[in-house]
């Protein structure tokens, strides 16, 4: 972003802006897009969310307000706005007026590290994907809260199921993560964007072939297993059906939100709206590529960079549509996963939940983490001096090595995920004997 | 549950699960004791919806009462016509011509399935599925509420037996329509079978889960799927059979274990049984004119002194309405066996150790209709 505006300003204008000035409008241009998108993004996302559902359900979902309903989010803002905001006598009232915030206000925070597309990102921490999942617990917090201090039991009991659950899901997804991290050797998440370039599986640059901006880490089998992993904690993270617990309609009423109405609820809806479309984001961004797709390193290798600075800023803006274009159609893919889910199944009780947590995700992310280790010793065998005599193989050899290394990942995969689903399943029963079990004896009594 | 020793010192907590709440199928209200989210008691508390139902019929007249038994199980208005109309036949000693017969069996299959689809799509929403489930039963239900609605000119409320026969016969296209809906059938309800076969998560939110064995089912007098959930065979249309049901091949369908899995297979199972009901009753209809009620039935009727039970499965369980007459226009005592109500009594030993999450799903699985329970 500096660049460009350092570009329009300086070498095209000739304005001679001194540094402080470029910094200063880059980030309220930033800020100022984030705190504008990301409402929008959650507006969007409730009518997405409705029509898709109605679809499943043979319904029509909201088609009253505007063009196809399309409006629908507005109005159900200003229904908010106006209804009267009811605080339980016994309530505590500071904490249960601060909670809605501290749920809300991590999870604009973790937008700053989001990258739209090449080169638009608020800031690029070193430590982007800490940052993020750091951030995202702090949002525990205020479920507790709000559970706490609204004097209600149905609260209370969905505040802590909903820690209980943040909490031991934040283990597998970080540690599906950590892969990532060990692949990249970096936790910056534009390093690790720009790290998926190239072709499927190798990331490697093959001469004659263009920079496709396909190497997602998705296509390796290291980066599958921790894509389920990580997904399936995510949608715990999000409290997302199944693992929709915290706020089980048809068991706690609303769980630690029962006891809020208008602004407030809406701010509980916002946050946890805008942290479903920041997991999938960071799905998007750690195992899909992010921004990453086909022309986007060609209209980039055009636009003003660091690497670049007598580049053309209309290319900036190209590479910039083009790359939120593939971030948002691969987010909201995964955003209509998650609805496809809610439409699909029932959700799974927290003594089962937990013991999937426990005992199905996170063994297997523990050895996605021996499979990355595998992965990345033979990827890069050139870098071990007791392997270096292998490079004298030759140019054929390191293509079979990365068929070698995806091979023996998978393998290995598979059989944790094997063994996995036999270990938790009850002894010497398979899913067809379970069938089994259960026919009908059909009586007639005359 | 408590280990002893080391273990944090915890506190039994109380929650009232209803009147007011989302999953309770209208005004009930269950006092539960939890132990974290371990049932260690629970106390169903109903008579929230308690309309003096049987003491109203005692000043109407028998007729009177035709309508106001459609609203006890309002999803089932049919089968509770049925029933009244049967035990008021028995008092006053009136007949019931064939045609009429076959299309009270017809109405009342049709009942049963309408009344399984959707207490199948509900208690799936129990478990937490949002709603997709209850749609495809609700699209089926309305198909079948369209059926009734040509018939009886109501949808819920249908009103449609008198004394001796039904108000009115079938219109020319319902059996053409009834044909094309059970050709249908077949793939709703195998689509619903494997929606809960194939799914596993259903599958380990509903196996193991309310188990009630069968001789507790028994001491507590519990009747249709969910007796038949516990593995006894025991169905009024084959145990003693009214109506023209001896004239029909259908099977019984019984579970094994008794927990909420099985009473799910014995609905899905019964929708099958009921389609053969029906395409039998279709083939056996007797084609004669008019004879859709007894012509010398006189429906503002004066019984002679007595009393009688009659009982027939309806599709919650065995539904039962006792009648005294005084030789009077109204009846003197006017008693409902209602099995909504008679099957929610054993709920607190089905639940006693489960989850709080599996409490709906076991009330769900019971199949209850407040209307019916508190009257």
């Amino acid at each position: 972003m500096a660049d460009v505006i350092n570009h329009v300003l300086n070498t095209m204008l000739g304005l001679n802006a001194p540094e402080w000035l470029i910094i200063f409008i880059s980030n309220s241009i930033a800020v100022t897009l984030i705190f504008a998108i990301a409402p929008l993004q959650m507006l969007f996302m409730t009518y997405f969310e409705r029509r898709a559902i109605a679809r499943m359900q043979d319904r029509l979902g909201p088609n009253r307000v505007g063009p196809k309903g399309i409006f629908q989010p507005v109005a159900d803002g200003v229904k908010m706005f106006t209804k009267e905001d009811i605080v339980p006598t016994a309530a505590d009232k500071m904490v249960h007026l601060l909670a809605p915030c501290v749920v809300a206000a991590p999870v604009m925070f973790m937008f700053a590290v989001i990258p739209w597309g090449p080169g638009m990102y608020a800031v690029d921490l070193d430590t982007g994907l800490l940052f993020f999942f750091a951030i995202s617990s702090v949002s525990a917090v205020g479920l507790m809260m709000a559970g706490w201090a609204s004097y209600n039991k149905f609260a209370l009991l969905g505040a802590m199921r909903a820690v209980a659950q943040m909490v031991s899901y934040e283990v597998p997804a970080l540690i599906s993560i950590a892969v990532i991290v060990m692949l990249t050797n970096s936790m910056s998440i534009v390093s690790i964007i720009e790290a998926q370039s190239g072709l499927f599986i190798s990331q490697v640059d093959v001469a004659g072939i263009p920079d496709l901006g396909l190497g997602w880490f998705i296509f390796s089998p290291v980066g599958l297993l921790g894509f389920i992993c990580f997904f399936i904690a995510a949608l715990a993270e999000g409290e997302r059906t199944p693992f929709d617990i915290p706020e089980a309609d048809s068991e706690i009423v609303a769980g630690y939100m029962t006891e809020y109405s208008g602004m407030k609820f809406a701010l509980f809806f916002l946050a946890q709206y805008l942290l479903n479309f920041l997991l999938c984001a960071i799905t998007v961004i750690t195992f899909f590529g992010g921004w990453q797709g086909p022309g986007i390193s060609w209209l980039w290798s055009m636009a003003v960079s660091e690497a670049n600075p007598a580049g053309n800023p209309i290319f900036n803006v190209l590479a910039g549509i083009l790359g939120t274009f593939y971030f948002l159609a691969k987010t909201y893919f995964f955003f209509f996963v998650m609805i496809w889910i809610r439409g699909a199944f029932p959700r799974l009780r927290v003594d089962q939940l937990m013991g999937f947590g426990w005992k199905f995700v996170i063994p297997l992310t523990i050895v996605n983490i021996f499979s990355a280790s595998l992965w990345i010793g033979w990827i890069r065998w050139e870098l071990n001096p007791d392997l270096a005599f292998l490079s004298a193989l030759g140019e054929p050899y390191s293509f079979a090595r990365w068929g070698f290394a995806f091979v023996a990942t998978l393998v290995m995969n598979v059989a944790a995920y094997t063994l996995m689903t036999r270990i938790n399943r009850s002894p010497d029963e398979t899913i067809d004997e379970l069938v089994a079990d259960q026919v009908f004896g059909a009586v007639t009594l005359r | 549950m408590k280990a002893e020793g080391t273990m944090i010192k915890t506190e039994e907590l109380q929650i009232n699960i209803g009147p007011q709440h989302p999953s309770t199928h209208g005004v009930f209200r269950m006092l539960v004791t939890v132990d974290g989210e371990t049932i260690v008691d629970l106390k169903p508390v109903f008579g929230y919806l308690h309309r003096n139902h049987e003491q109203i019929a005692e000043v109407n007249t028998y007729l009177q009462n035709m309508p106001y038994t459609d609203r006890l199980d309002y999803f089932n208005s049919m089968a509770n016509n049925q029933a009244y109309a049967m035990a008021v036949e028995k008092l006053a000693e009136i007949e019931v011509p064939e045609r009429a017969e076959y299309i009270r069996v017809i109405m009342v299959e049709l009942t049963r399935i309408l009344n399984h689809a959707s207490a199948l799509g509900f208690l799936i929403n129990d478990m937490g599925a949002w709603q997709t489930p209850l749609a495809f039963g609700m699209r089926e239900r309305e198909k079948i509420l369209d059926l009734f609605e040509s018939t009886s000119g109501a949808r819920l409320m249908c009103n449609y037996f008198r004394f001796g026969g039904v108000v009115r016969d079938l219109p020319p296209d319902f059996v053409p329509r009834l044909q094309s809906l059970l050709t249908g059938l077949p793939t709703f309800i195998d689509e619903f079978e494997r929606m809960l076969r194939e799914n596993e998560i259903l599958r380990i939110r509903s196996e193991g889960i309310g188990v009630l064995p069968k001789e507790v089912a028994i001491s507590y007098s519990v009747t249709g799927p969910v007796l038949r959930g516990s593995g006894i065979p025991y169905d009024i249309r084959k145990a003693e059979p009214y109506s023209i049901y001896d004239r029909f091949d259908f099977d019984v369908p019984i579970g094994t274990v008794g927990d909420v899995y099985d009473r799910f297979l014995v609905r899905i199972e019964e929708m099958r049984q009921s389609k053969r009901i029906l395409e039998q009753a279709l083939k056996q209809l007797p084609d004669a004119e008019g004879g859709h009620i007894n012509p010398k039935a006189r429906q503002n009727i004066r019984p002679p002194v007595g009393d009688a039970y009659t009982r027939i499965e309806s599709p919650k369980g065995e539904l039962g309405f006792y009648l005294v007459s005084d030789g009077g226009q109204t009846p003197y005592r006017y008693k409902v066996r209602a099995p909504s109500f008679i099957n929610l009594t054993p709920l607190s030993d089905m639940c006693r150790g489960y989850k709080v999450a599996d409490v709906v799903v076991i009330l769900g699985s019971i199949d209850i209709v407040m209307g019916e329970v508190d009257r």
